[in-house]
């Protein structure tokens, strides 16, 4: 062996290395707990997973569908899921009463919260809701920023007649017609919608009424954050390049989620779902996903606190709701 | 001096050993033990709230829960009389005919495997957000027992019994006021008591699915917001409401049937 083909040998060898001593490790099992059942929004995480995107960070994600924010939150907090996807306001709801879960990436800039109703009812804007029957679920997401809407638009709780019920009953009440209009995200219950009846759909957007909030994105313990730092970085740079991977193919991306569970949805309507979930993805075009800023989540916990009934004290901690620590920089392709 | 202290001494043990006070004494162990858990094994308050948190809820939102029973009360009541209402005659029927029985019987079992909860969402499209559905599904719920119980006390007529309630040559309507129904009445009450706390549980499954008020909705909309103490709150009126209704059925069963075994020892003489 000459000196050349000595030191190349010896480079190629330490640069392999890392990478052989990964593949001689078993791959660390991780588990994401989603917000919800399976729709469009979380297409990236099943593309990631077929890419091998996880794997090569040295991950084993199962992906698990979840019943609710907050009891996806609450199943983080107690160390029974890794990580989950969940909504900031839960986030703040838990943190501010002591939970120790953190977002470690916001993938919804935007709120997709939306009052939406068939599009033959011709229901455009918010002065289009007074007198109409709107179906809400207490205590969800959608219900938190409500009253926030209604501010906004310049209407007040007697403009509408609310019928409250779980998730499949809103769908219901308005594939029934006891109701004119659901609270639902404009990438979520209008895609049900259009699934169950073949009608067409159109979301009055709580975003175009200056409702600025952020929405669903990554939790963590903070006992992850705190005791496998590596773990997190790898989760989310994972997670960033899936869900940079699935923009470019959203078809694919949605074949891939139907691929890991048939009954996940119509391939049409998950496509569009997840189409239109990556439009609220960033503010600037520069951003990449997952990464959100400080004001951004100010602007939602000023908002929870000013109408969601959130402690005050929020305001004062809005360092421990979230951190951009774990994300990767800037993309280099 | 002494004999008084020692008399003083027996009242209290004789307070102490008040059939009433021992659920209150279970209930105070088992809050301790709640509480002591939580502090055993530093259970966080967002996953289980505090003994004293709930009782501090009961303070803070005490008025918007008894406000809150009362549209559950409501619809609680409303299926368990028809569950007594449909329950017995259909009971009666099943009892009396082998064809009725033949027919009918294993259908009734069979519905009841269904989980009323997949099927509640069904009913506010049919019957709206109001009092029907829960109403309904409250009485899913109950139905069931009272026809079990109810289909047990019939046939378990004693043959001798009714031997001699026909030797006595009795009309059928004689036959069934003196002799099957005053028969049955016990196991009836039995059905109507595991009745009424299911129709607790039906009526707040009918109020997460689809409803403006109830105990059902302050759950959920609790659950939702995180205010774990007033959920906790809620569950243990909703206890109260199923206590309180079970001990009211427990009282007109007393009165109905003072001639039972099982309250008989209440009319031994004291000798």
């Amino acid at each position: 062996m000459d000196r050349r083909t000595f030191v190349i040998a010896t480079g190629a060898g330490l640069v392999a290395a890392p990478a052989l001593i990964r593949s001689a490790h078993s791959a660390d099992k991780v588990q994401l707990l989603l917000n919800w059942y399976l729709y469009g929004e979380h297409a990236p995480f099943f593309y990631g997973k077929k890419l091998g995107l996880f794997e090569k960070e040295g991950i084993d994600l199962q992906i698990v569908e979840g019943r609710g924010s907050g009891v996806s939150l609450q199943a983080v907090g107690a160390k029974s899921a890794h990580f989950g996807h969940v909504d900031m306001s839960a986030v703040v709801r838990a943190g501010i009463r002591g939970a120790p879960v953190v977002s470690t990436g916001v993938l919804l800039q935007k709120n997709p919260a939306a009052a939406m109703s068939f599009t033959e009812k011709n229901i455009r804007t918010a002065n289009d809701l007074k007198g109409k029957t709107v179906a809400t679920t207490p205590g969800d997401a959608l219900s938190q920023v409500w009253p926030a809407f209604l501010k906004k638009a310049n209407l007040r709780d007697s403009d509408v007649r609310l019928v409250q019920g779980d998730a499949q009953t809103k769908l219901n009440a308005v594939i029934s017609g006891q109701a004119d209009v659901l609270l639902g995200f404009s990438h979520d219950q209008s895609m049900k919608l259009k699934d169950a009846t073949g009608k067409s759909v159109y979301p009055i957007m709580f975003s175009d009424y200056g409702l600025n909030a952020v929405a669903t994105g990554i939790v963590a313990h903070r006992d992850t954050l705190s005791g496998s730092p590596d773990l997190v970085r790898r989760f989310m740079r994972a997670a960033t390049l899936s869900a940079e991977a699935a923009e470019k193919n959203a078809s694919a991306a949605a074949d891939a989620m139907l691929e890991a569970d048939s009954k996940a949805g119509k391939k049409e309507t998950l496509t569009e779902g997840f189409e239109i979930s990556t439009k609220l993805y960033r503010v600037t075009a520069d951003q990449r996903p997952f990464h959100t800023n400080a004001n951004a989540v100010k602007e939602t916990v000023d908002l929870l606190v000013e109408y969601g009934g959130v402690d005050p004290s929020a305001k004062e901690k809005l360092a421990s709701f979230f951190t951009t620590d774990f994300l990767p920089g800037k993309a280099t392709n | 001096m002494a004999e008084r202290a020692q008399s003083g001494w027996s009242t209290v043990v004789r307070w102490l050993d008040a059939p009433w006070l021992k659920p209150f004494a279970m209930l105070a162990l088992m809050i301790v033990l709640w509480d002591v858990a939580i502090w055993l094994f530093n259970v966080p308050p967002y996953l289980i709230p505090r003994p004293w948190d709930v009782v501090k809820a009961f303070g803070t939102d005490g008025p918007l829960l008894l406000r809150e029973s009362i549209p559950t009360t409501v619809a609680t009541l409303g299926g368990f009389l028809l569950s007594a209402l449909f329950g017995i005659p259909i009971a009666m029927l099943i009892a009396g005919s082998r064809t009725v029985e033949s027919y009918f019987y294993p259908l009734l079992v069979f519905s009841q495997s269904i989980p009323k909860v997949a099927i509640a969402p069904l009913f506010v499209v049919w019957f709206g957000f109001g009092l029907a559905p829960k109403v309904i599904t409250a009485f899913l719920l109950g139905f069931f027992p009272v026809v079990v119980a109810g289909v047990q006390g019939f046939k378990a007529l004693d043959t001798d019994m009714r031997d001699l309630a026909r030797s006595m040559k009795c009309s059928r309507w004689q036959m069934f006021t003196m002799v099957s129904l005053p028969n049955a009445l016990p196991a009836i009450f039995s059905g109507l008591k595991v009745s009424v706390t299911l129709a607790v549980v039906g009526a707040v499954v009918g109020e997460f699915v689809g409803s403006n008020s109830g105990i059902g909705f302050v759950l959920q909309r609790s659950i939702g917001n995180f205010e774990l103490p007033t959920m906790f709150a809620a569950l243990v009126l909703l206890a109260l409401i199923g206590v309180v209704l079970f001990w009211i059925v427990d009282i007109i069963e007393r009165f109905a049937l003072p001639w039972h075994t099982s309250r008989r020892h209440e009319f031994v003489a004291t000798t």
